[in-house]
């Protein structure tokens, strides 16, 4: 028997569906092959206990890039965002607390409770964001170049990255490549000095990395956190209704009306290669599908050294692509409750926990969690972002029960002296619940059944080398055009005919869909210009 | 008192780049005087007898970066320089080894291989190419910034050229210099070596003057900085400055002397004098005031354009970009004198090992912790350092069989908990006598005198704005055009007639002259545009 598309995805994460849906709508033949037993990767939803649904990876998603909604029809599809407010809840030990949302003015209220210079500032602050966001989502839409040698196409595409730069004015340009580099400290303390809201905004700016937030680079983060929000707004909470796997099973019905296939617990053993360009894919169970172009959605380490020869590449390439950092520590802890957490402090009839809930209460605290992972140990006082969305949506738990999703940092994949075995997951949602318990006294007593999804864990389970939830971290240098390495961020690959589309391609990050979206252009093109 | 102008140019401070400024002005026939507060030219380029006998290269203490065309044209050898080189590297370590890089490379090559076979093999390696990326960076750093948000034509030429220039590099080594201008040194050794003391003790110079730990992005950037001084091969690596690191101020102040320029020491400049928007002359601390059509200020950007000048006369996009520009000191030094060598137990008695640098940096763990303590707003328990021995390698520093031992120390923070005063000033010069006795455990009972300086002290004694040896922090956002505010990296300032050519200009710190040279050539190109 001989299958035959003209395009495999590998990979039914969010980013190989948009490929995909992208592909199909072309009129390519696609199928899509996925080693788990549902589409999502890490933008998923699992009823983990009875009654208790939990976002295991990702717990928020972007506002996508409104073309995508647009081309993929997403909302006939049953996609519906819902923007939170408030964004973020943050207590803080003296049982005072911080919320910040979509208002502006709202947010400021509440800063004023710790600064009136920061609540002062803080619309200001908003409307920089915005503007670094507004310029960077260009970027996050945009073929990276090929630099330092630009082409005729890349000059105009770098022309027009740089006129969108001389358009927001001259001194808003200098701003922008300013910041860009910077530490979230050095930003933060151009800003702010309220101990609470540096810590909240410290905690988005170090999401899914290693470093702390006083390592350089870490502004960069928090900017695009800000323009993956859509407003500019870098502490926005956005989840798709149901659940971020409802976004993946839009994106796989869209996929799916376009015609595409979707093969699930179908596991690639190797990408087949003919006279040195791809040509297929081997199955784990022995079966072989032929296509003229693979993209894969997984990593650039698994794609490139796991699933294709590295024989077959340059030894220069193999060497790039193993000084990747992935270095994943971030953790997942997902807890059924049996009642709500009660923080001392907010009387909004529990208003305050349908957004996230931020344990970061100053920008020192999240450094310090972060020490510990520079020495190969997990934070005793971790930074913590937990998300309850049965709160707004009371059927992804059992009545009058809750489902907590916790995003721990830092819980480095490369544990010194010791493996994530079952006593350090253990002893990771241990940590977890007491330092929650610190500030919700009835929480610790709540917990009815717990999860831990560690870096290890992640790897295991999505594929995700070394627990790096961005499939390679999200640092400067490996940023834009040398994302996922440098001369090949444009997700062709040194093997013709196969593709990268995952997280780990430029602009990675989020649940956004843009690397998937940027790669099925490329691939699209690519095709043209053959025919 | 004479209202006309004596001078054609009056630069403020003595330190070795406003004394390259002035020597290069005077060299095209204008007539200059310079400013300097203390009792002595050199700023932090001195030396100084603290205690009789005992010569003291106070602050800056190696040199490798004094760019070879100002030795030239200055003619520095004949004005006194005289750089005796600092080639070898010792690194103590705590289990009783040690790594030691000598002078010698094959030696060095057993020395590694001991360690490690691998690292010895990529080390020369390594070595080529950094050469290579130290090169490529050249060129840049005696370049005057062009500014990417003007379309002048001068800076559309300048931005070309450097296109140009990074086209010419070719993808590899374009890619590879990008790396070091984004990555943490830590993880750019870590892509290279396994031997721990070997990455932890080249990292080391990728946190110096920064406020930053070895694995922080950005690092990688200030080791090449520092690998500049290894290309031009004026000296092979680093050296040691006969007389001490005031030999190169001294030399270049009688360059400057002879070239005409009248330097005035123990004057201190309160106030830059600015009418119509151009600056006049300065008025001195007491009153006086002298007139020039151009001042320069070799002082920090921060120190230049908020306490020299009235802030009413710079736009305010301007100030707000001096307020932000970082300037937060890390470091501190203690100079001692010593009744007899240090006696190291994992490399005992006196040897070549004395002669070069002995870096306490045995991991790069160790760097991070020493990091982590500066973070918290206290100064390392077990600090990194970087010490070497002068009389050893110039024996007039101290009187006979006895010596002077300067040692710079990481991390000291400006801001330190409680803020520095004299008890806290004795626990760090403790903690830096108990570190190093660790290795040396004679040291102790061979002080006879001990100079600490904390950055608050280098602020207070040295006018460094927060401490900051660089003149301001060396991190992407305050390098070239950004150096030190964005559309003023060409030494103009938006005070026409008033110059910056001190260390906060590009290319930055460092006993490197280039800012003080560059800064003169634009002088001389005019004051517009």
């Amino acid at each position: 028997m001989s299958l035959s598309y003209d395009a495999i995805v590998i990979g039914a994460g969010h980013n190989g569906l948009v490929t995909s849906a992208y592909l199909a709508r072309a009129g390519l033949s696609v199928l899509v092959v996925e080693q788990g037993d549902r589409v999502g990767g890490g933008a998923t939803t699992e009823e983990l206990f009875p009654g208790f649904k939990f976002d295991t990876g990702a717990h928020r998603s972007a506002q996508l890039h409104p073309a995508i909604s647009r081309d993929l029809g997403l909302g006939a599809h049953g996609l519906e965002l819902v923007r939170s407010d408030p964004g973020v809840f943050v207590p803080f030990p003296d049982g005072r607390h911080l919320l910040l949302g979509e208002s502006a003015s709202a947010s400021a209220d509440s800063i004023r409770a710790f600064s009136a210079a920061d609540a002062d500032r803080w619309a200001e602050f908003n409307g920089f964001t915005e503007m670094v966001a507004g310029f960077l989502s260009t970027v996050f839409t945009v073929e990276p170049p090929e630099i330092p040698d630009p082409s005729r196409s890349d000059m105009f595409a770098l022309g027009r990255l740089g006129l969108g730069l001389r358009k927001l004015g001259r001194r808003e340009m200098e701003e922008v490549v300013r910041v860009l580099p910077m530490s979230c400290l050095e930003l933060l303390d151009e800003w702010f000095e309220s101990e609470p809201l540096r810590g909240v905004l410290a905690g988005v700016a170090v999401q899914g990395g290693a470093h702390g937030p006083m390592a350089t680079g870490t502004a960069l983060n928090l900017f695009r956190r800000a323009a993956e929000s859509g407003s500019g707004n870098p502490v926005a909470l956005i989840r798709p209704r149901g659940g971020v796997g409802r976004l993946s099973e839009a994106l796989a019905s869209a996929a799916r009306g376009a015609g595409a296939e979707i093969r699930l617990e179908s596991r690639v053993k190797h990408v087949l290669l003919k006279a040195g360009r791809a040509a297929g894919v081997a199955l784990e169970d022995g079966t072989e599908i032929s296509a003229r172009t693979v993209a894969s959605g997984a990593g650039p380490g698994v794609t490139l050294l796991g699933l294709s020869d590295p024989a077959a590449l340059d030894p220069e390439i193999v060497r790039a692509l193993e000084a990747i950092r992935y270095r994943g520590a971030t953790a997942k802890v997902h807890l059924a409750l049996g009642e709500l957490p009660r923080f001392e402090g907010p009387q909004d009839a529990g208003r305050h926990l349908g957004g996230a809930i931020s344990i970061s209460p100053n920008l020192q605290y999240v450094e310090r969690a972060s020490d510990a992972a520079k020495f190969g140990q997990v934070s005793e006082k971790p930074y913590l972002e937990a998300v309850i969305p049965s709160v707004v949506e009371p059927d992804l738990a059992p009545a009058g029960k809750h489902g907590m999703s916790v995003l721990v940092q830092y819980a480095p994949y490369h544990l010194r002296d010791r493996t994530w075995d079952d006593a350090a997951s253990d002893a990771l949602a241990n940590t977890v619940i007491e330092t929650l318990g610190r500030y919700a006294p009835n929480l610790p007593g709540s917990v009815e059944a717990r999860q831990v999804l560690t870096p290890a864990g992640m790897e295991r389970k999505w594929g995700l080398q070394e627990g790096s939830v961005f499939q390679g971290e999200m640092t400067l240098d490996q940023f834009f055009f040398a994302r996922p390495v440098a001369g090949w961020a444009r997700y062709r690959t040194p093997i013709e005919g196969l593709y990268l589309c995952g997280t780990g391609t430029h602009p990675g990050g989020g649940v956004t869909g843009n690397s998937g979206y940027l790669a099925a252009h490329r691939i699209l093109l690519d095709a043209k210009g053959r025919r | 008192m004479g209202r006309e102008a004596a001078y054609d140019a009056i630069v403020i401070g003595g330190g070795h780049n406003g004394l390259t400024t002035a020597a290069y002005l005077a060299r095209a026939g204008r007539n200059v005087l310079v400013l300097e507060r203390r009792h002595l030219v050199g700023g932090s380029t001195v030396t100084e007898e603290i205690f009789p006998g005992f010569k003291f290269s106070v602050l800056s203490y190696v040199v490798s970066l004094l760019r070879p065309e100002i030795i030239r044209e200055l003619e520095l050898p004949r004005h006194g320089l005289e750089i005796l080189p600092l080639e070898s590297t010792f690194t103590p370590l705590p289990n009783g080894d040690q790594l030691t890089r000598w002078a010698d490379h094959d030696q060095t090559r057993r020395e590694i291989c001991r360690h490690s076979p691998l690292d010895a093999d990529a080390y020369d390696r390594f070595g080529q190419l950094m050469y290579r990326m130290a090169l490529a960076v050249k060129p840049i750093l005696s370049m005057v910034p062009p500014d990417p948000t003007s379309l002048s034509r001068k800076d559309l030429r300048g931005l070309l050229s450097l296109g140009k220039h990074f086209r010419d590099l070719g993808e590899a080594d374009f890619f590879m210099l990008y790396k070091l201008m984004t990555m943490s040194s830590a993880d750019f050794l870590d892509e290279w070596f396994e031997t721990d003391p070997l990455k932890a003790t080249m990292s080391a110079s990728g946190i110096i003057g920064t406020f930053l730990g070895p694995r922080s992005p950005g690092t990688a950037y200030v080791q090449l900085h520092h690998y500049m001084g290894e290309i031009d091969g004026a000296f092979r690596a680093w050296g040691f400055a006969r007389g001490g690191t005031g030999a190169v101020a001294d030399s270049i102040a009688s360059a400057a002397r002879e070239l005409g320029v009248t330097i005035r020491t123990e004057t201190a400049v309160e106030q830059v004098i600015v009418r119509g928007g151009r600056a006049v002359g300065v008025a001195l601390e007491g009153g006086e005031e002298v007139r020039a059509p151009t001042v320069v200020s070799g002082l920090d950007p921060r120190r230049t354009f908020l306490h020299l000048v009235d802030e009413g006369d710079l736009p305010p996009d301007f100030v707000q970009s001096i307020r932000r520009y970082r300037s937060v000191g890390s470091s501190g030094k203690v100079n001692l004198a010593l009744g007899e060598l240090p006696n190291f137990t994992s490399l005992p008695g006196d040897g070549d090992h004395l002669r070069g640098a002995i870096s306490i940096s045995p991991s790069q763990d160790y760097l991070e912790r020493a990091y982590d303590d500066a973070k918290y707003g206290e100064f390392s328990r077990h600090p990194y350092m970087d010490v070497i021995i002068p009389s050893l390698i110039d024996p007039g520093m101290a009187p006979p069989g006895k010596h002077v031992m300067s040692c710079f120390v990481q991390y000291a923070p400006y801001k330190l908990n409680g803020g520095w005063n004299d008890e806290k000033r004795e626990a760090f010069g403790d903690a830096v006598i108990d570190t190093l006795s660790e290795y040396a455990p004679n040291l102790k009972s061979a002080i006879i005198h001990r100079q600490v300086l904390t950055p608050q002290d280098m602020e207070d004694e040295f006018g460094l704005t927060g401490g900051n040896i660089f003149h301001g922090e060396l991190s992407l956002q305050q390098l070239f055009f950004l150096r030190p505010a964005p559309r003023w990296a060409d030494y103009r300032t938006p005070i026409r007639g008033f110059y910056l050519c001190g260390s906060g200009a590009h290319p930055g710190g460092g006993i490197c002259g280039g800012p003080g040279r560059l800064a003169a050539l634009e002088i001389l190109k005019g004051g517009a545009r």
